[in-house]
């Protein structure tokens, strides 16, 4: 030790006498007490220590280092270098400082803090300039479009207009014949003249703006324009893509241009049968039934369940005894696959029909065909044990029967007042208008137009008749339902449809229990396609067989859609030409269309379905549907549907990988492409910049879609059992002192109230207090415990209710007729760049989902990578931190 | 002028603070109110915060005329008359009940009387205008005494128009529940409002003041009006 301490004290000697050759000795000094305190307490590199004092002198010569000065070069130096870790003199320092300094030499970056008028707002002032520009012209035209049809629509009224309206020749046939002839001929030029690349553009820039500026404007009238426009848009698109775009040098490329092209086809179909059925959404009004209840036919109304728990039916069947009929008149039954004795007891105790059945054939339906021979109600309403009615179902529903003895099936939508796992994963219950919207709120309605309305399997009322008429409910078919509705259609019977909500249910439970109903639905469609063909046999109108087939084809999406999420691929991978087209060509045809097709869904669709969420919604359910509808198609009479078991309570936030592995593998497949791509766009051929760039975007479109589908695998908790279900109405609590106090209810479930008083309350927790509700004349009182408040607002409980105390609290809650009245009054209008960015939000949520739930085997990868990117990130240059200086 | 008599079935139904909290919502909703306690029991002043050391009113003077001065105005502009000590005959109720009519007053002023329980209302001679509200509480007896009543009622024509008020509801009580279902179902002349069970009634008259001003978040609150907007619909009926 003391050895090498001589050593060391030797070369220090020497290198003192070196030193001194040079220096003063006061310089000498300095020198070595920089070198040990950098080498011993910095710890500094020996070399960087003797460098170090050499750096510090030979700056000293153009700067004075006193004290206070080099206090205050080391601040601003620590201002401008704000990510420089100590000790200074490592790589990644060195390239961080490097980087840092060549940013501050080419940007003007000052330290100080500035007001904030500064060359950020100078930037940003110039976007918002664009921004207010286009919008002022997007107002204008809007605005004068909206001038302009209404000029037209006035000039309608005129005289000499109405005495053309008038006039005879109208009803000429030969006319009306030459009439649609030019307009057919007109469109066919249209969509089928070939047009230069110029031509395209102003053609389809002028039906854009047109389409464009007429979305804002009211009315069934600008609908159907942009309907129309839309329909020539696309027919030309496809004939274009029919007619120029295949690759017939390549049979790679053909071949997997043909797949694009029929899936392409397979959408436009999709699209104009669409158009078709909600061009005039009926909105059909209720009839009120005849004063003379002596008139009144009977009902009996069907509650069949299988496995579902007790505490599930029981609310069903007591609100179901308290639908508005008289009483003599209304027969209520438990049709029970599931043979529970306790089931029994239940119907006794309360006073409804219990029937079950030596087997379980044909499930559902067959539980109902049985039911129907011990029954003998002229009409017959079902409900899904888990649809509680309102008392106002029958008095909603029952007069379209009498105005029209040829209707046999009246449907109302089916409502759910807990979030579907869509709502539920992704948190958008109440904002976003969920899967079922469009179906119940627009295409329904339009179906009732053509007299298509379908069969829902629940919330419906049936006519016994017409269903003796065809021998009972269809049992071929797992959905049984839409199948029992197009065999009475075939019959000539009438179906009408109610859009105001009559009950409402739980909604499935988990992701996994929802594609598993869509399964369900998928395969029963696709067997009723190949059993019971609408677009064949008879009895149906046209128009019928087209809302049947169109609601089919919906079902069959599954290849369409992953056709749609691989195409750009292609390119990608094996530089297959699958648009076979100059990239203006691509460029022209397939933006504008999209485009137009989009703004024009939006207007149609609007408030039932956002923009971008349909595809969000097909795609997680594609790749599930895709097999059993395939296999059905060839094969109808094949494969077990297995049950999906609701799980109920979800204790903990999962993440469902089973059900998200499709789309996993899709979003790996898609981000190697983009990667790919990035590395061609770099070193391939520069020729292929523009379709690459096409794919490009396409890709990251795709991967948006997927990321979002990805999000809705990770199951959020699930935190009550009984779901609270928001309201508004009066009601008033006795306290125990005898006061009362009047309040508004605001949420109520199976067990509970919450309340919400004018002033601040008196009330404090296990208090006992009596809660009053009315039905009508009728006064309830509900003894509770208060188990939380706060300012105005306050919880209650229920506990131990007696079995009349329980049927008057369903009447009084869940049975209102106004219950679920305002369900689609929540949403406002889409608005598609609004809902792109939603779907972008949820889709980066997808992937911090990916990344948070990975298995452990995955996690030293992830933190690998996580940690990579840091550091990369750390090197990139840094704003210099501001700092106020008092006395500037 | 609208006249609204209001008169318990049986004694303790709570007449008196009926007349009083209606008399105070209609009020509220600016109207022209004058109750007069025809009830030799003469509390209904105390719920317009008369002191109780007051005790004369109509009853002490030979006329009419010469007891304008017992004319009292509460805090809100309710006017109201006592009915004093000594003790009226039928005659004499009667004439004060035509000597109010008589008064110089607006024309859709109304005119609350609370009337004593054990005075028959046929001997008051009223008018196919007036209303009569029976004031009944939800227990057997109210029961057979509606139904004794509705008989008496169904033997000599009546001219008025009759309806039974159901007071001091209390639906936590399974057989004041049974009852109004049952009298809600088959009892005519039945009022479509009610007035629930509600503490703070009773309160209020400790403060010298009426439910309907001390609290305005209770149930009693809304009862009241409710029974007041009824009456008034009922009235503009009449015209």
């Amino acid at each position: 030790m003391t050895k090498r301490h001589n050593k060391v004290s030797l070369t220090e000697k020497l290198f003192t006498a070196i030193l001194s050759l040079f220096f003063t000795k006061k310089i000498v000094r300095f020198i070595l007490f920089k070198f040990h305190s950098y080498f011993n307490h910095h710890k500094v590199s020996a070399i960087g220590a003797m460098l170090m004092p050499f750096i510090l002198l030979f700056t000293s010569l153009f700067l004075k280092l006193d004290n206070s000065n080099k206090k205050r070069l080391k601040n601003k130096l620590k201002h401008l270098y704000p990510h420089v870790s100590e000790p200074i003199s490592t790589p990644a320092n060195i390239i961080r400082v490097l980087l840092q300094s060549i940013y501050l030499a080419i940007f003007q970056v000052s330290t100080k803090h500035q007001p904030p008028e500064t060359a950020i707002k100078k930037s940003t002032k110039l976007i918002s300039k664009i921004v207010r520009f286009v919008r002022l012209i997007d107002k204008k035209l809007t605005r004068l479009f909206k001038k302009l049809w209404l000029k037209l629509r006035i000039g309608s009224k005129n005289q000499s207009y109405q005495r053309v309206r008038r006039a005879t020749i109208w009803n000429s046939k030969l006319l009306k014949i030459t009439l649609y002839f030019t307009i057919a001929f007109t469109v066919f030029v249209f969509i089928t003249v070939p047009f230069s690349l110029e031509a395209q553009a102003i053609y389809i820039s002028l039906i854009l703006i047109v389409a464009y500026s007429l979305r804002r404007v009211k009315g069934q009238i600008a609908t159907i324009t942009m309907i129309t426009l839309s329909v020539t848009t696309s027919t030309r698109y496809l004939w274009w893509r029919y007619t120029d775009t295949l690759n017939w040098g390549d049979p790679l490329a053909l071949a997997l241009g043909m797949g694009l092209l029929l899936a392409e086809t397979y959408a436009w179909l999709v699209l104009i049968l669409g158009f078709f059925q909600t061009i005039n959404p009926l909105q059909r009004k209720p009839i009120p039934m005849d004063g003379d209840t002596a008139k009144w036919p009977t009902v009996d109304i069907y509650i069949p369940t299988y496995n579902e728990p007790l505490s599930v039916v029981k609310p069903t069947a007591i609100a179901a005894q308290s639908i508005d009929w008289p009483a003599d008149k209304l027969n209520i039954y438990i049709l029970d696959d599931g043979k529970r004795p306790e089931f029994a007891q239940l119907a006794k105790e309360i006073g409804v029909g219990y029937l079950d059945r030596p087997d379980n054939s044909h499930a559902k339906a067959g539980n109902m065909n049985h039911a129907m021979e011990y029954t003998d109600g002229e009409y017959i309403a079902i409900f899904d044990c888990d649809h509680i009615p309102a008392r106002s179902f029958l008095q909603m529903t029952m007069g379209q029967f009498m105005a029209d003895e040829k209707v046999c099936l009246v449907q109302t939508p089916h409502h759910f007042f807990s979030a579907d796992p869509f709502e539920r994963n992704l948190d958008n219950h109440r904002k976003i208008p969920n899967e079922n919207m469009l179906f119940y709120g627009l295409i329904q309605d339009g179906n009732d137009m053509w007299d298509a309305t379908f069969f829902c399997g629940s919330c419906a009322v049936l006519k016994r008749k017409a269903l003796d008429d065809i021998g009972g409910f269809a049992v071929e078919t797992v959905t049984e339902d839409a199948h029992t509705a197009l065999r009475m259609q075939r019959e000539g019977y009438k179906t009408a449809y109610i859009n105001i909500p009559q009950a409402a249910g739980l909604a499935t439970d988990s992701l996994s229990a929802h594609v598993g109903q869509r399964i369900r639905w998928a395969r029963g469609m696709a067997q009723i396609f190949r059993l019971d063909n609408p677009l064949l046999g008879k009895g149906l109108s046209l128009v019928q067989r087209l809302c049947y087939i169109n609601a089919m084809l919906h079902f069959l999406s599954g290849i369409p859609r992953i056709v749609f999420l691989t195409a750009p691929l292609a390119l990608i991978y094996f530089n297959a030409y699958i648009i076979y087209a100059p990239f203006f060509a691509i460029f022209l045809y397939i933006v504008p269309t999209l485009m137009q097709v989009k703004i024009t869904n939006s207007r149609v669709q609007g408030k039932y379905r956002y923009s971008f969420w349909g595809e969000v919604y097909e795609s997680v359910l594609a790749w599930y549907i895709l097999k059993p509808t395939t296999v059905a198609l060839i094969n109808p009479n094949k494969g077990k549907f297995n049950v999906t078991e609701k799980g109920g309570l979800n204790d903990t936030a999962r993440y469902d990988w089973l059900i998200s592995k499709p789309y996993i593998v899709l979003l790996l497949i898609n981000v190697i492409g983009m990667c790919y791509a990035i590395f061609r766009l770099l070193f391939g051929d520069v020729s292929q910049i523009g379709v690459l760039l096409i794919s490009m975007i396409w890709v990251s479109y795709n991967i948006i879609i997927l990321g979002a589908a990805v999000a809705v695998a990770a199951e959020a908790k699930q935190v009550r059992s009984s779901h609270r279900i928001k309201a508004n109405f009066p009601a008033a609590i006795r306290l125990e002192n005898g006061r009362t106090i009047k309040v508004k209810i605001t949420d109520y479930s199976d067990s509970g109230v919450g309340i919400e008083t004018i002033s601040e309350h008196p009330c404090r927790e296990n208090d006992k207090v009596e809660l009053l509700m009315s039905r009508g004349k009728k006064q309830f009182s509900f003894p509770t415990f208060i188990c939380n408040t706060r300012k105005t607002q306050i919880g209650l409980t229920l506990r131990d209710l007696d079995l009349a105390k329980q049927k008057a609290f369903i009447q009084c809650t869940f049975s209102r007729a106004d219950a679920w009245i305002d369900w689609q009054e929540n949403f406002k209008h889409d608005r598609p760049s609004y809902s792109f960015k939603h779907v972008f939000i949820t889709s980066l949520r997808g992937f911090t989902n990916l990344i948070y739930h990975a298995p452990s085997q995955f996690k030293p990868f992830i933190i690998l990578m996580a940690n990579i990117i840091n550091f990369v990130v750390s090197l990139l240059p840094k704003k210099p931190i501001k700092y106020y200086n008092q006395y500037d | 002028m609208k006249k609204i008599f209001i008169k318990g079935i049986k004694g303790g139904t709570g007449a008196t603070s009926i007349v009083a909290n209606l008399a105070c919502a209609l009020r509220k909703s600016d109207e022209d109110v004058i109750a007069i306690d025809l009830d030799p029991k003469s509390d209904l002043g105390l719920h317009f915060g008369l002191s109780w050391e007051h005790t004369s009113g109509w009853s002490n003077y030979l006329s009419f005329e010469s007891a304008l001065d017992e004319f009292h105005i509460d805090d809100d502009g309710v006017i109201f008359l006592p009915f004093g000590t000594l003790s009226a005959s039928t005659q004499r109720t009667q004439k004060t009940i035509e000597s109010v009519q008589q008064l110089e007053i607006n024309d859709s002023a109304w005119l609350l009387f609370d009337c004593p329980s054990h005075q028959d209302i046929q001997n008051y001679n009223l008018s196919s205008h007036d209303i009569v509200l029976e004031v009944i509480n939800c227990d057997a007896i109210c029961h057979s005494l509606i139904y004794r009543r509705l008989l008496q009622l169904n033997q000599s024509p009546k001219k008025w128009q009759h309806y039974f008020l159901v007071n001091n509801y209390n639906s936590a009580c399974e057989l004041e529940s049974d009852l109004l279902q049952v009298w809600q179902s088959e009892t005519p002349l039945l009022a479509p409002v009610h007035v629930n069970k509600d503490e703070v009634v009773k309160e209020s008259t400790a403060f010298r003041n009426v439910a309907v001003n001390c609290a305005p978040f209770s149930v009693a609150h809304d009862d009241f009006e409710t029974l007041a907007s009824w009456l008034v619909t009922r009235a503009a009926d009449n015209d």
